[in-house]
């Protein structure tokens, strides 16, 4: 369906509610709507229309609208459409409905809105703070295009802790964070446990924010931010990169030359590939089998090195900018690449045949960590662990990108929902992976890498971009601006959806099967927190203070 | 008088012996370990630097208990030591007469004991799951070795440690059903006595962070870990002595080498079914050893009736 005919019937249904539209291309559409019908629109999408929720955004657009602004984007998956809808919001005490009681997944979204922008989700259960660190003061929305972007709010206590929640009665509580072995970083999850049995938790994360979004939207031009964007994940980098640069691309309405388009699908597959290896490996070492672990290190090197011989880095390739790309894949690459992927699949082909067999590790991750269909559909699951519910959505094929309308390849799923149809995905993606980044290498195309951009970019368009990442759907949202940099730029990466679906995952499971179902959701908290200061340490004894710390690390480095 | 300072003389022996021995058998066990992963691997000598570099270490105290702490360590190392003193290593058990086997299963489990003492005395919730698990499964584990024993002592009519190890579990009937039987028990269990991997569910890292033994550093922590690779050779020395005898009669180097050729091949089972498995949960593991101890009462009914 193209979006024109959807727009048709928003129209019917909705008349008078509708203020404004916006249908830049087949596969977008942008609906300004009343914010009295937020509600009943959003009802409508979800439901009735079966829309996948993607995200929610709030910006502050007063300085150049002279209102608040706030986007909830779904996607149609099936029609190939992305769907955003806009509410202006006054700009005195912002507020809108709620419409996380119908779409759980938007709990978060609102929560992260409240806190950074300021504008109060009416009717939303849990307000509790998800974002802003302990010690920030109430009122004080880092976000306000008024707040500068270095700037410590005036009552800014270090010392406050947060408030957990009581657990429910009859249970203990086990801290699984804020350090723990298997959490590669920092977040908290408060399980309340009853003898072994896990029968709930409180989550708090946010710990590395870095105050990526408002730093670009503050300080940086276009073509900074990408390499800022792939510094949001160590392991799937340049997928934020790429989203970035597509989103800016498809505001300005430009469109990358097709070698560039295919170096950026080889490259993100590649980084695929080391992932989901990557990810097999961790999870095999969760569950005490260090041996395959140890072996998927062992295979996924030479992808590392190809990487280091196209871009000059094993992680954080620095491959985009507004309008291509910046490292090409030459002939002796290409041989290379070749080879590495021939000796890739047949190891792989091993592994994949010895985990197979194994009774042991099923018996660890069958029934584990279950995400069904509905659970789903809820909370917005992506990636691998909607597929392995066997929910079919992949944003490659059902919102191209890049070349991937131009390779032929099988969106793999699983009906199993648990922990071990994740693996079972994931092991054959890596297949898919291959087969994709050969047959780019095979239709690659001379020509240039960038395109010339002569004219500034345009100011207050919006640009959406879904870039399926190992994990899922990373989903970029930007209005361009003045200044040669964006005025708002939101990254919801898969792990922010998928993490809000572990309480329901582990839930009335033993404690030894909590690393591993979060584990099999492959989280990765700094993609999640991307946003502001640092959070302190909030423990029962308390060692050093935050100004200690950092004076001791500044000596450290001044020696 | 001179045989018992002989059996004093033999049990100091055997506790040098396997003092000495024990780091040796981890860093062979590590290094294949690491080749079986296609690693390199630590030098072989490695687990002796270790423990002299946590011996070295500041003695920190933390945790609720510090003393019980302190105590848990100590306990644990002597009694595995005290193990190493009645069981033979490669000539007849030292001790003479030192007891009977209701001793030797007192000692093993006071090295569990030792290990819940750890975790009381570290009084984190971590250390606390931690000891509940090695609770259970010392509660279901412990019986089958003291089954084992009792099969060999119905064989030969005697309760006496050094009459029921110099007979193994077979005594001098060849191969009785109950001692196959209760063999593949002790294969299939191995594994959990000696707290390696599928079975190191007590102190799994990913999930409980070293479980009870999480507050230890330094000295203390040395201690714990030097017991565990003792128990390592002490437990192969006694499944060796028991279940696979055959040869141990032969002449001084022969028989004697024969005996620890046998347990380096323990110690190589042990290490590739570590690298080869994954952990399993504790409901898991607690059903299979239940399995287990069925059986081993199989085992147990036909000796009682001379099979």
């Amino acid at each position: 369906m193209i979006a024109r005919e959807m727009f048709e019937q928003f129209k019917q249904r909705f008349g008078p509610l509708i203020l404004r539209a916006d249908l830049p291309s087949d596969n977008r559409i942008f609906v300004f709507v009343d914010p009295s019908s937020v509600k009943y629109v959003c009802q409508h999408i979800f439901r009735d229309l079966d829309a996948r929720y993607v995200a929610t955004i709030g910006a502050d657009d007063r300085p150049y609208s002279g209102n608040f602004l706030v986007a909830h984007n779904f996607a149609f998956d099936k029609q190939h459409l992305l769907c955003s809808l806009l509410v202006p919001l006054p700009p005195q005490n912002p507020t809108i409905d709620s419409i996380s009681e119908m779409v759980p997944a938007a709990s978060w979204a609102e929560r992260e809105m409240r806190d950074l922008v300021g504008i109060e989700p009416v009717g939303h259960r849990y307000l509790k703070r998800l974002v802003l660190p302990d010690g920030w003061p109430e009122g004080h929305h880092p976000l306000r295009k008024d707040v500068r972007w270095d700037e410590l709010p005036a009552g800014f206590d270090p010392d406050r802790e947060f408030g957990f929640d009581e657990p429910p009665e009859g249970c203990t509580v086990v801290p699984f964070g804020p350090f723990h072995p298997t959490l590669d970083e920092p977040a908290h999850f408060r399980l309340y446990v009853e003898g072994e049995m896990v029968r709930g938790c409180e989550y708090r994360g946010f710990m590395v924010h870095r105050g990526i979004e408002k730093l670009a939207e503050s300080v940086m031009s276009y073509n900074d931010i990408p390499m800022l964007a792939e510094r949001i994940c160590g392991i799937c980098g340049c997928v934020h990169n790429v989203a970035y640069v597509q989103a800016v691309e498809e505001a300005a309405g430009l469109k990358p030359p097709p070698r560039a388009e295919y170096v950026r699908t080889v490259m993100l597959e590649m980084e695929r590939l080391h992932s989901h290896l990557l990810w097999v490996g961790l999870a095999c070492h969760i569950v005490g089998f260090d041996t395959l672990f140890m072996q998927s290190f062992r295979i996924r090197e030479p992808i590392m090195w190809m990487a280091e011989k196209i871009s000059g880095n094993r992680k954080t390739y620095a491959l985009c900018v507004v309008g291509g790309v910046r490292w090409n894949i030459t002939p002796e690459i290409k041989v290379e690449l070749r080879g590495v992927l021939d000796k890739l699949e047949s190891e792989w082909t091993a592994v994949v045949g010895a985990v197979s067999r194994d009774k042991n590790i099923q018996k660890r991750t069958r029934g584990i960590g279950v995400a069904d269909e509905g659970l789903v559909k809820s909370m917005g699951l992506l990636g691998p662990v909607a597929r392995a519910a066997g929910v079919d959505i992949d944003c490659r094929r059902d919102h191209p990108y890049a070349a991937y309308d131009r390779v032929e390849f099988d969106v793999i799923t699983a009906q199993g929902a648990d922990v071990w149809s994740r693996i079972l995905v994931r092991a054959k993606e890596v297949f898919e992976s291959i087969r994709i980044i050969r047959q780019c290498l095979e239709k690659m195309e001379d020509g240039p890498l960038q395109l010339e951009i002569k004219d500034e970019l345009p100011v207050g368009r919006i640009g959406l971009s879904s870039v399926e990442a190992p994990r899922g759907e990373s989903h970029h949202f930007v209005i361009t601006g003045e200044n040669n940099r964006p005025r708002r730029w939101r990254v919801r990466a898969p792990t922010y959806q998928n993490l809000q679906g572990v309480p329901a995952m582990i839930k009335d499971q033993q404690i030894a099967d909590m690393t591993i179902s979060l584990g099999s959701i492959d989280p990765c908290f700094s993609c999640t927190d991307r946003l502001e200061t640092i959070d302190l340490r909030s423990g029962s004894v308390k060692v050093w203070s935050q100004e200690e710390l950092l004076k001791l690390a500044r000596q450290k480095v001044d020696k | 008088m001179t045989s018992v300072i002989w059996s004093i003389l033999g049990g100091v022996a055997n506790v040098g012996l396997v003092l000495l021995v024990a780091p040796l058998a981890q860093g062979i066990l590590r290094r294949i370990t690491a080749r079986i992963q296609s690693r390199q691997g630590p030098p072989l000598l490695q687990p002796y630097f270790d423990l002299l570099k946590l011996l070295g270490k500041e003695d920190i105290e933390s945790g609720e208990a510090p003393v019980m702490q302190r105590l848990a360590a100590y306990l644990g190392l002597a009694s595995v030591l005290t193990v190493a003193c009645l069981v033979p290593m490669g000539f007849a058990a030292p001790m003479n007469g030192a007891g009977d086997v209701v001793l030797l299963i007192y000692l093993l489990t006071l090295c569990g004991i030792c290990t819940l003492l750890a975790g009381l005395a570290a009084g984190s919730t971590f250390s606390l799951v931690g000891i509940s698990r090695e609770m259970m499964t010392m509660i279901t584990l412990e019986p089958l070795f003291a089954i084992a024993l009792v099969v060999g002592a119905v064989h030969i009519g005697s309760f006496r440690l050094d009459t029921v190890l110099r007979g193994s579990v077979y005594a001098a009937q060849g191969l009785p059903w109950s001692g196959v039987l209760m063999l593949a028990v002790m294969l299939l269990s191995f594994q959990a006595f000696v707290q390696r991997v599928p079975f190191d569910i007590s102190e799994a890292e990913t999930e409980l962070m070293e479980g009870p033994l999480m507050e230890y550093s330094g000295p203390k922590l040395a201690l714990f870990k030097y017991a565990q690779m003792a128990k390592l050779i002490i437990y192969s020395a006694l499944f060796v002595t028991l279940f696979a005898p055959w040869g141990s009669g032969l002449i001084f180097p022969i028989g004697w080498l024969l005996f620890w050729i046998k347990i380096f091949v323990l110690v190589l089972l042990v290490t590739v079914v570590a690298a080869t498995h994954a952990r399993y949960r504790i409901d898991q593991a607690i059903r299979f050893f239940a399995g287990l101890m069925g059986v081993s009462f199989v085992a147990l009914i036909l000796a009682s009736y001379g099979y």
